[in-house]
């Protein structure tokens, strides 16, 4: 048995972030100032409607919809960190889980936001599913990202039920309304073997769920563009594509996430630089399997640039896309595989480093993969002013498209205030199955 | 081989006259005949509105808000805001006669518009100017009751035969050199057959009949007949012949398809979806229930 001293400290270490402090003040002020004024934005968009954006006939995907593959994208790294590392026995993963379910909840819940600023008409939303068609990929990406969210609320609370119970009893300086929340949502848990049983198999369940759930999201997601003949977009590897691209930006988010939480609820002792390591080895994995991937969705239709594809490579290649294409491909997914593979380089700060290179490359891939197809349909565009051919993004479109990542940031600092961000009791679990 | 250089060099002088004068503005030549017409509809507040329907659906995508010169600037020539100073001075014969025959991007919409809607298309522009007086035309629009036309088929040499009177008190008249058209009803508007032709002495026309047009099922097909006579203006008769050839192609909406409504989705897709939203509802139903048990394992505990 751990001695009771360790326990009580490893407790209070983790529950030391749950209290509200000043720079917590400073941070949610600014962000909440911040969404304020992309709101005011979105305002402008509604009242005026879509003629605001840079949008059109032909090009009427543009950033939002970018903005919404990535946000899909970016969720699904909850089901890598948290259900296949956890399933297949990596226990280094276990208290980077919790950090992992928090960023999935976060994106996938916002992700459906995004879509609705894409909506000239919000107001009309309902008919999508008064009317929607089974035959429509729109649809099923409908069911299957309400049904991610909810099992990804799902996935972060069962875990977090004997955690809410050491809250509600641990915790001092809380409201008593807070502390009653706790123990309501802690569901009179007590620890018993009956109780564990049924934690370990609904978590367990979930976990498997959660697999086929997640590649459903984004494979759908990628069937949005695939389901159509467009060049750049008719592909049958786009699901694959999509899903090994969600990882790389999901994972380089957990170690953003991870370095911050680290720094400011000094947790030093519990995301080590061993994590780090270990994160640094699967952002390589994933990078690598996802240029893997590139390698085919470019070079097989390069190799053969048949008439619309060759327009739309061409752009990408050498012509008005290039830059975009290349830095992306360059500084957001070789350069980083490079780093990442000296040991040196897997240490928190230049992780942190690259981790954003890689995830603002992430979404500036998703800018390649929406806008430049839709830039060539396959009727000639005739007759038509330049800013109808061109697609550039405005000034409120740009607002807009961050509202989303402040309301993330917004809903991960309120979490990681009310509960522990590694989990206590497993924390504690493990370290009692090592004596 | 001279005279040959020479022969091009006139036709090249002509096509390079024909191409100035499209572009030079306003140089219509209307015949003076064309000139002179008239509209029987009167252009009033009522006529206008009908006629700015009209206008938004078959000329605001080229020529844009009326008054706000924002016409479709990347077309060669640019078409004329229709309240600039050159078009109002334009009279409604000219008007008429624009809208009838058109000129390079400007469309002919004599096939496309019924004679009443071309011109409440002009009392739409002439709602734009407030010096406008009109000049009704004295025709009698009610003459146009009076005309009977007669459709016949004959199958020997596959040709529809019109006849085209007109019943007047002092006996029948038959309209003679009217201008008359065979249209066609199809799914998504009318389509002409033959050419525009015109009666004869006898106030006949014939026209050929295709041997290859599809019907409905049992070879139905409805045929209008177009007549436009200086006297007694634009007549339209409908009739339904068992000419053409039954069609029973089965409608692409018909069968169940990826294309189809939803109560006609293809049953591997539906049954695909369901399983996939059922198994998962099913396991997070059973995930919540144990929640349930765990809540109450313990207060049994207890007991
Ligand atoms: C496809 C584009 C297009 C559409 C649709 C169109 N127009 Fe035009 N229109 C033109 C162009 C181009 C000209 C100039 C032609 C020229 O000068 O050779 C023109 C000229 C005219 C003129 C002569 C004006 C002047 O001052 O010389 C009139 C009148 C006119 N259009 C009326 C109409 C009306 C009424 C409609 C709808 C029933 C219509 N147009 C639909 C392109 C269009």
């Amino acid at each position: 048995m751990l001695e009771q001293s360790k326990i009580d400290k490893i407790t209070s270490d983790l529950l030391g972030s749950i209290r509200l402090n000043k720079s917590f003040m400073i941070w949610m002020g600014f962000l909440g100032v911040s969404l304020f004024v992309c709101l005011g934005a979105y305002v402008k968009q509604l009242t005026d409607g879509l003629v605001v954006t840079g949008l059109g006939d032909y090009v009427s995907w543009g950033m939002y919809l970018s903005n919404f593959v990535f946000f899909v994208a970016t969720s699904l790294i909850g089901m890598l960190i948290s259900a296949i590392l956890g399933l297949s026995g990596a226990k280094w993963a276990a208290p980077l889980a919790r950090i992992a379910e928090i960023i999935a909840l976060a994106f996938a819940a916002v992700a459906g936001l995004v879509i609705v600023s894409d909506m000239g008409r919000p107001d009309r939303l309902l008919n999508v599913f008064i009317h929607g068609r089974v035959q429509s990929p729109i649809v099923w990406d409908i069911t299957v990202v309400t049904g991610y969210v909810l099992i990804s609320a799902l996935f972060l609370y069962i875990p977090l039920i004997p955690d809410l119970k050491i809250c509600s009893e641990k915790l001092d300086k809380i409201p008593p309304f807070q502390r009653k929340i706790y123990k309501i949502l802690s569901l009179n848990w007590n620890g018993t073997l009956e109780q564990e049983k049924l934690l370990k198999q609904s978590t367990r369940m979930l976990a498997i769920l959660i697999i086929p759930v997640a590649m459903a999201i984004h494979t759908v997601t990628s069937w949005l563009f695939a389901s159509t003949p467009r060049a750049g977009w008719d592909s049958t590897i786009m699901g694959p594509y999509f899903v090994t691209g969600a990882f790389v930006s999901g994972s380089a988010a957990v170690i953003i996430a991870m370095y911050f939480y680290r720094k400011n609820y000094k947790l030093q002792d519990y995301i080590t630089d061993f994590h780090f390591d270990k994160m640094g080895k699967l952002l390589v994995l994933v990078s690598l399997i996802y240029l893997y991937f590139n390698l085919n969705e470019y070079m097989v239709p390069g190799y053969k640039m048949k008439k619309f594809d060759a327009i739309h490579l061409n752009n990408l290649f050498i012509g008005g896309h290039a830059v975009m294409f290349w830095m992306v491909q360059i500084f957001g997914l070789i350069i980083p595989i490079i780093l990442l593979l000296f040991k040196k380089m897997r240490k928190p700060l230049p992780m942190l480093l690259i981790g954003i290179a890689v995830l603002i490359g992430a979404w500036f891939k998703r800018y390649i993969i929406v806008i430049p197809t839709m830039e060539h349909p396959f009727l000639p565009i005739q007759n038509v002013p330049l800013h109808f051919k061109v697609y550039t993004p405005t000034g409120i479109e740009i607002l807009v498209s961050i509202a989303p990542l402040i309301l993330v940031l917004i809903i991960i600092t309120l979490l990681s205030k009310v509960i522990p961000i590694i989990p206590i009791h497993e924390t504690i679990e493990q370290l009692e199955e090592k004596h | 081989m001279y005279r040959i250089k020479f022969k091009i060099a006139i036709i090249l002088g002509f096509t390079g006259l024909i191409n100035f004068q499209s572009f030079a503005q306003n140089n219509w030549d209307v015949p003076a005949d064309k000139k002179s017409k008239n509209s029987n509809i009167e252009f009033n507040s009522g006529t206008a509105k009908e006629g700015e329907g009209i206008y938004n659906t078959n000329c605001k995508s080229c020529h844009g808000d009326i008054g706000k010169n924002n016409s479709l600037q990347s077309l060669k020539p640019v078409p004329p805001d229709l309240s600039s100073a050159q078009s109002k001075a334009l009279l409604d014969g000219e008007l008429f006669h624009i809208l009838n025959v058109g000129r390079g991007l400007m469309p002919s919409f004599k096939e496309v518009l019924p004679e009443s809607d071309r011109w409440k298309v002009i009392a739409y522009m002439r709602s734009y100017d407030k010096d406008y007086v009109q000049i009704i035309s004295k025709t009698d629009p009610a003459k146009a009751n009076l005309v009977k036309i007669k459709m016949v088929f004959d199958s020997i040499n596959s040709k529809l035969n019109v006849e085209v009177v007109a019943n007047e008190k002092a006996g029948i008249v038959k309209l003679k050199n009217a201008e008359i058209a065979l249209f066609v009803t199809r799914h998504f508007g009318k389509m002409q057959l033959d050419k525009t032709l015109r009666t004869d002495n006898n106030g006949n026309a014939s026209f050929d009949f295709p041997k290859d047009l599809p019907g409905d099922k049992v070879g139905n097909v409805e045929l209008i007949v177009r007549v436009n006579d200086e006297i007694y203006g634009e007549i339209e008769s409908i009739s339904k012949f068992k000419i053409a050839v039954p069609t029973d192609k089965p409608s692409l909406t018909e069968k169940r398809a990826m294309w189809n409504v939803l109560a006609k989705a293809p049953i591997w897709l539906i049954l695909l979806y369901l399983s996939g939203v059922l198994l998962a509802t099913g396991v997070i139903l059973y995930i919540i229930y144990n929640l349930y048990k765990l809540s109450k394992s313990n207060n049994n505990l207890k007991n």
